[in-house]
């Protein structure tokens, strides 16, 4: 497993989705303000705050059964206009798939990762583009018929046909889901070979911050706000070039700590079992006994107790697919069938033999840490924060599945919204290439805008960069001070800060992306994608509706 | 006596096209102030691009004033209850063509605050009343332009509104279509309703409205009632039963004695609407009946009726 599981709090969360929610809501109020001007002169001012209240009204009528009624209506269309004709492509590809999909690899793992990225792409990549295209249509469509036209001269206000139409695409999608997801289901489960079903879990790790002590056994203070060094790769480098892993010096003082808090004991008690799980790669500067591995000790520490129990050295075998060779478990059964609650180990000052409880003792209060070094003087151990995780008890694969299928049900809900959106503006061509950019510029281009937003890219902004290209100088070389440079500083500064803003108005689509979780056999986590998937959908849905609202409310229908 | 109150006041309404830059294409309407009463069949005239279907539409609201106000039942025309009260039948039946008949009324119902049962008893006479009991179910992407026209008024009357507003009405109908739907808008005068339309079709105006506006270029050129605005006032015309030659001229001569012009006397003649629609009553009670003979004589189904004398 390469990604790296990153949790948000909730505190984190909703500081997001205030900036999210400021940002676009803002942005909303000031292109309607600007469309007023330009489209109604000195009038427009006075139209626009006069919108605003009326806004505030109709949203307080907003009337159920009218929305309901064009919820209905949009789902007719959509059922009459064969787009639920996307099930026949679907059953055909699930028709077909096994025959290329069975025994490709044979681990396994493998297996489960291949059906299941194959089911959730297909899913993800047939629904979201009708949705993309329905949203974007469907109003212009009404507008160019003028069949909206009749609509709108009954009692109904206009946000209730933004809001119908984006419930009624949403209803489409959901049901299409719905159908793709559980079939999907079925045929993962029923693809599985009986050997491999043991496979179809969603285990649920839970990760620890992780820092290093060097050599001589010092522990760097990474909040100390003079240490620049990243906790997550303060250890050696070996000049290895994918940096993912640091490295710690074995025969030294030098460890790798992983400090877990709020482990949950009594579910861990309930289960039987305390397991680690980890995945450590070796780095070696001599050749040593080529048919040994690196001896390794854990070492777990009670916060809260002080006390501590090195665990038997093992071997690391890097090399090996069995997740098995890869796990400690304390506590489980013995051969037979009895609980094993007690672990036995040698203290490190005295050498003697203790036996403490796993569950009262040593995991109480579940405030731990989990101390790694190697034993092998001259020789590396490599390992990155997501390279050790305690396994608490696993969940049903199918839970696993449908959070995944919910994470594209959220990713469509936003297309829809900003599909619906766009919409309202301009016509459909217009609206879905505007839509499928932000998807585009939202999925792969975020990274990229907030490196520059927050100057953290090298080169300077927009107008250092075009100096550089022109005067032929890279990134690297300075520039000297004078007045030149300082007028490209505050020019880049006023665009980057712009830039600043608009990153907000493009989604993180990244995180809506579940199938690495599920194809790797993991649970979805809440924190650390569900929760800022919802965050973000939420975050665009009531601005959108809003500048929607403004849209249909300040556009001539009959406008020539 | 009481003057019935008005249901429409347009003061000083003015409408100007821009394109996107706001610079001026076209001004639609020029200082348009008319009023509409209470239970009167009023008519919108004029050549195309007088102004008349962008007046419709501003009262509806599809479009905003440049200048001047207008107000349906004492409303301004952005306010959405006022269409509570209000129906309207555009001028190319704009509805969902992927609904049946039994749909679209249901749909456009619930934009109302109307009853599930009402809907449905209130659905099922608009079908019987419009003659589409035999489409119901069909899609309206499949009907012809004069069933169109006939659930467009259907829906248009779903809330049993207190004023109609149609653009149109009796373009795409046959002459029995037609002859229904002028009957249907008397109908609604009969129990109290207002109704507004425009058409082209000068016959149709003239049967049906009380009072008619004339625009031109923008510009309300004639406003009144229909009858005193078409009454000859140098002439009179008398309707009696055949006359023999002699009780002709005997008339002539008191005529002359009174100083009086004798224009002319013929027989009157019957529209063409009402031999077809005489001609198709005939042909549904008798289905063998034709009226062409041998000799290409021409014989008429109106022919049995008594027809008055000038």
């Amino acid at each position: 497993m390469s990604f790296d599981v990153v949790g948000f709090d909730f505190l984190e969360g909703l500081t997001h989705f205030l900036k999210v929610f400021g940002g676009v809501a803002l942005t909303a109020l000031i292109v309607s303000f600007i469309l007023a001007l330009i489209q109604y002169g000195g009038r427009g001012p006075g139209l626009f705050f006069k919108t605003l209240w009326q806004a505030l009204v109709d949203f307080a009528h907003t009337s159920p059964r009218r929305v309901w009624a064009i919820t209905e209506l949009t789902w007719k269309e959509s059922a009459r206009k064969k787009a639920l004709f996307v099930f026949v492509v679907f059953a055909i590809l699930i028709m077909f798939a096994g025959w290329f999909l069975r025994d490709s690899v044979d681990r396994a793992d493998l297996q489960l990762k291949i059906y299941v990225k194959f089911v959730l792409t297909a899913i993800s990549w047939l629904t979201l583009p009708v949705i993309l295209l329905l949203s974007c249509w469907g109003l212009p469509a009404d507008i160019k018929n003028r069949s909206l036209h009749t609509v709108v001269t009954k009692p109904i206000r206009r946000h209730e046909v933004v809001l119908g139409r984006f419930f009624g695409f949403t209803l489409v999608g959901t049901v299409i889901l719905l159908v793709m997801g559980s079939v999907g289901y079925l045929w993962t489960v029923g693809q599985m070979p009986e050997a491999a079903k043991s496979e179809l879990v969603g285990r649920v790790p839970v990760y620890g911050d992780m820092t290093y002590s060097n050599r001589i056994g010092d522990r760097p203070d990474f909040d100390d706000p003079n240490n620049p060094q990243n906790p997550a790769s303060a250890a050696t480098n070996v000049g290895d070039v994918w940096e993912f892993r640091s490295y710690i010096e074995g025969g030294t003082k030098s460890r790798t700590f992983y400090d877990f808090d709020n482990i949950d004991v009594a579910a861990a008690k309930r289960a039987g079992q305390f397991r680690i799980e980890y995945n450590f790669e070796a780095f070696r500067t001599h050749k040593g006994d080529i048919e040994k591995r690196l001896l390794c000790r854990i070492t777990i520490v009670n916060n809260e107790s002080g006390l501590r129990v090195p665990l038997e050295t093992f071997e690391v075998k890097e090399f090996s697919n069995r997740s098995a060779d890869k796990t400690i478990i304390l506590g489980g059964t013995d051969e037979e069938g009895n609980p094993i609650e007690t672990v036995t180990y040698r203290e490190e000052n005295t050498n003697e033999v203790k036996s403490v409880n796993i569950f009262d003792e040593l995991l109480k209060g579940g405030d731990i840490t989990v101390e790694v070094q190697c034993l092998d003087p001259g020789q590396f151990l490599g390992m990155a924060r997501p390279d050790l995780f305690i396994r608490m008890p696993d969940r049903p694969f199918y839970i696993t599945f449908f959070k995944a299928i919910f994470g594209i049900w959220l990713e469509m809900v936003l297309i829809i919204v900003l599909g619906v959106t766009a919409s309202c503006f301009v016509k459909g061509p217009v609206a879905t290439l505007l839509t499928f950019g932000m998807l585009v510029i939202g999925s792969g281009f975020s990274e990229l805008m907030q490196s520059l937003a927050i100057g953290t890219s090298e080169g300077g902004g927009p107008f250092e960069s075009a100096y550089r290209m022109f005067m032929h100088l890279n990134p690297s070389v300075s520039i000297d001070d004078g007045p030149l440079k300082t007028i490209m500083t505050i020019v880049d500064q006023a665009a980057l800060g712009f830039l600043w803003t608009v990153q907000y108005l493009f989604p993180q689509f990244e995180y809506y992306n579940m199938v690495p979780f599920v194809a790797n056999g993991f649970d979805v986590p809440w924190k650390a994608s569900l929760l800022p998937s919802i965050l973000v959908t939420l975050a665009f849905v009531i601005p959108c509706l809003i500048l929607g609202y403004f849209s249909m409310q300040l556009r001539e229908m009959e406008a020539k | 006596m009481n003057q019935p109150e008005n249901v429409i006041e347009i003061r000083n309404l003015s409408k100007v096209y821009r394109d996107f830059w706001g610079r001026k294409k076209v001004q639609a309407l020029k200082s348009l102030s008319l009023d509409v009463k209470k239970g009167e069949i009023f008519g919108l005239l004029g050549p195309n691009g007088s102004g008349k279907t962008t007046t419709m539409k501003l009262l509806l609201g599809l479009l905003f004033p440049t200048t001047g106000d207008v107000s349906m039942f004492g409303e301004p025309a952005s306010n959405v209850e006022k269409n509570e009260k209000i129906g309207y039948l555009p001028e190319e039946s704009y509805l969902y063509r992927f609904l049946n008949a039994d749909e679209t009324l249901d749909f456009y119902g619930r934009l109302f605050n109307i009853s599930s049962d009402e809907r449905k008893k209130r659905r099922d006479a608009l079908i019987e009343r419009v003659g589409l009991q035999h489409a119901r179910k069909r899609q309206l992407k499949e009907y012809s332009k004069g069933m169109t026209r006939r659930i467009g008024l259907a829906q248009a009357l779903i809330n049993d509104p207190d004023l109609v507003l149609l653009d149109e009405p009796t373009s795409g109908l046959d002459p029995i279509g037609t002859r229904d739907m002028k009957d249907m808008i008397l109908d609604l005068r009969d129990q109290g309703k207002t109704v507004v339309m425009c058409s082209h079709l000068l016959a149709d105006v003239q049967d049906v409205c009380d009072r008619i506006a004339i625009l031109y270029g923008g510009e309300l050129k004639v406003m009144g009632r229909v009858d005193e605005l078409l009454k000859s006032k140098e002439q009179e015309q008398i309707l009696t039963s055949t006359l023999s030659d002699e009780a002709l001229n005997e008339v002539k001569a008191v005529l002359v004695k009174h100083n009086a012009e004798f224009i002319s006397a013929d027989r009157p003649t019957a529209t063409l609407e009402d031999l077809f629609l005489k001609t198709v009553q005939i042909s549904q009670a008798q289905p063998g009946k034709r009226f062409v003979s041998a000799d290409d004589k021409a014989e008429s189904p109106l022919d049995n009726e008594e027809k008055p004398a000038t």
